[in-house]
């Protein structure tokens, strides 16, 4: 879950030393904030510090924007609209501008994560037939502002499919020429399975999150998305290990996150625990990462969503759990 | 007085007495301390001794009785006067009774004052306290207060007084996230977790893409028919996605055509395409009926 490096490492613009696709700070857009170097610890000033990382630092964004990221699982239920609506509000959190699609036509869920499902009275299908503008149609979330919902379609209405993909590509289009600037990410919840709902969410995408779980049949289902995904030219693709359980893989009862690594060969965006607060989070629709105090899947979310503004992967991952030490005299308390 | 309660206390135990003191022991319902017990029917049985001295001498026979041990003398005064002595242990009770000052006088005697001062400074506290109450409420109900925007959630409660805002929180530098110094371990939520290293190289990645590569042979379906269309002459079969009629979610047919599905998306102001074509037909048919009811009359 966490990425690491030394203190002492040369670089310290990118704390964690990054793939290949890290954006040397140069060439950054002209968005990033370039970190302020009084925040900056190193060693003789905080003899004692436990988080190597930097404090109040916000990420640097690499790459072009918008950048549009596709988060798609060949399989259902394994947390594709969480994913989506976590890290898009922590996008937002962070300061970057977010939109995201609901690309779920049939079975379209993310507004309830969101809790925008009263806000939406328009969708793409009336903006295609002319019944109202874009702008219209984009939920702006009060909680954050420069967060935008947009769904594709109501759960009644069909999608003309013969220029759904083609739709979403005008879609990302007009998102550019915006008054209001280019949005920082573009993220497209993916439907299950590969129908014509995944083969539209796909169309406009330049990079892809695949989100799995530690169970071999979403594991095949995975594999056979990210030779779909490679076939029609997307290569930037990360996976996220979702719902780990590190007491099961302590028993060998799961596959742990290296062995699904092994299995797929592709680069970690994130690794999610188990958390019986992200049921609690959906039925409230509010956002776990809002959370306060937050959780640890809420946390995982918002160093995952760092990582995607960073153009990174981990290079840790925590395994198992252990016991935790305790002092000689913690018998007397807590 | 406090002698003669006593004895009436003691009276009452005392009808069990001539039970050998075994079974008394037994019994849960008296269950005292024996010591005491024992000291208490002692004390009893000398005070009916003496009792028992006086009525030998109303009787007469005095001398002798004198020096007769207690023991016997309790024995012969119980079987003579026991009636007689209870007789004179509830008089004794109502005497002691009578003694003891009334308790309702003394209360009658300051009841109306401190009554008075008594209600009145509940009635006090009472008003003290709603009015606090109802202040408290009042504050914290004010728009635009700084309890009003806490609680809206514009202000975080825990950074007041930190004068430069805190835009995002790092969640790496999280107070719930320590890594430990030798970096093996990091500590998540107030659980320890190992840290393990990633292992997958560059190398592993291309095979992995090779192998999918291999596996899967896909094209992007371009071009989705319903079922029962002919296939174009001039299409590459692999890129045609089949859509049944009865598609949940998708269809094949759409009113509008293509080019104005993609003006209606890169619209940005004004009225859009639709409702302005039914406005301008509404208009139309009104004129129509308009000059229709001109040229009539």
């Amino acid at each position: 879950m966490l990425s690491l490096q030394p203190l002492s490492n040369p670089k310290p613009s990118s704390l964690y030393s990054s793939s290949s696709s890290f954006t040397p700070p140069n060439s950054l857009s002209s968005k990033t904030l370039k970190t302020p170097p009084a925040f900056r610890p190193s060693r003789n000033f905080y003899p004692s510090v436990h988080s190597i990382l930097q404090y109040n630092r916000k990420p640097q964004l690499a790459g072009d924007t918008p950048r549009v990221v596709v988060i798609t699982s060949g399989k259902g239920g394994v947390g594709k609209t969480t994913t989506t609506a976590n890290i898009g509000l922590s996008l937002a959190r962070l300061g970057f501008s977010v939109v995201a699609i609901d690309c779920d036509v049939g079975l379209r869920n993310l507004d309830l994560l969101l809790g925008l499902e009263n806000r939406v009275n328009y969708t793409v299908v009336e903006v295609l037939n002319g019944d109202c503008r874009l702008d219209q149609a984009l939920v702006r979330d009060k909680r954050w502002s420069n967060f935008e919902l947009l769904c594709i379609s109501k759960p009644r209405s069909k999608l003309p499919i013969g220029f759904g993909g083609k739709a979403l590509v005008w879609l990302v289009d007009a998102l550019k020429a915006r008054d209001e600037g280019v949005p920082d990410f573009i993220l497209i919840d993916c439907p299950a399975g590969i129908d014509a709902g995944f083969i539209t969410a796909i169309t406009p995408a330049n990079e892809a999150v695949l989100v799995t779980t530690p169970d071999i049949t979403s594991l095949r289902d995975a594999d056979r998305v990210t030779g779909l995904l490679e076939c029609d030219g997307i290569r930037d693709i990360k996976m996220m290990v979702n719902r780990v359980r590190t007491d099961m893989i302590k028993g060998e009862d799961m596959m742990s996150v290296l062995d699904v690594q092994e299995m797929l060969g592709l680069p970690l965006l994130g690794v999610i625990p188990e958390d019986s607060e992200v049921i609690r989070s959906t039925n409230r629709g509010y956002p776990l990462v809002l959370n306060k105090p937050p959780a640890l899947a809420g946390l995982a979310f918002e160093q995952a969503a760092w990582r995607l503004v960073e153009q990174d992967s981990m290079e840790t991952v925590m395994v198992e759990e252990e016991p935790k030490k305790r002092g000689f005299f913690s018998f007397f308390g807590r | 007085m406090a002698t003669s309660i006593w004895t009436l206390q003691l009276h009452t135990v005392s009808v069990p007495l001539r039970i050998p003191s075994k079974a008394v022991d037994f019994r849960t319902k008296y269950l005292f301390d024996y010591a005491f017990w024992r000291y208490t029917r002692k004390r009893t049985f000398k005070k009916l001794g003496v009792v028992a001295l006086g009525d030998s001498f109303t009787n007469g026979d005095g001398k002798n009785s004198k020096n007769l041990p207690d023991e016997v003398m309790v024995v012969k005064s119980e079987k003579r006067s026991l009636p007689v002595l209870l007789q004179q242990t509830v008089t004794k009770l109502q005497e002691s009774v009578k003694s003891l000052p009334p308790a309702t006088l003394l209360v009658k005697k300051h009841s109306g004052v401190s009554l008075a001062i008594g209600l009145s400074t509940m009635l006090t506290l009472l008003v003290f306290m709603v009015r606090s109450y109802l202040a408290k409420r009042s504050r914290r109900n004010r728009p635009g207060s700084v309890a009003d925007l806490v609680r809206r959630g514009q202000l975080k409660s825990d950074r007041r007084g930190i004068s430069n805002p805190l835009k995002y929180d790092d969640p790496f530098n999280n107070p719930l996230v320590k890594v430990s110094k030798s970096n093996s371990t990091v500590e998540m939520c107030g659980k320890v977790y190992r840290l393990a290293p990633v292992t997958l190289t560059k190398e592993q990645q291309a095979v992995h893409q090779k192998r999918r590569s291999r596996a899967y042979q896909w094209k992007r379906p371009t071009l989705f028919l319903r079922e029962g269309d002919s296939v174009p002459p001039d299409v590459d079969p692999d890129t045609i996605r089949w859509i049944p009629a009865n598609h949940p979610f998708a269809t094949t047919a759409s009113e509008i055509d293509e080019d104005l599905a993609q003006t209606n998306v890169y619209q940005k102001h004004g009225v859009p395409f639709r409702i302005q074509a039914e406005h301008e037909a509404l208009q139309r048919k009104l004129e129509a009926l308009q000059s229709v009811s001109n040229h009539s009359p």
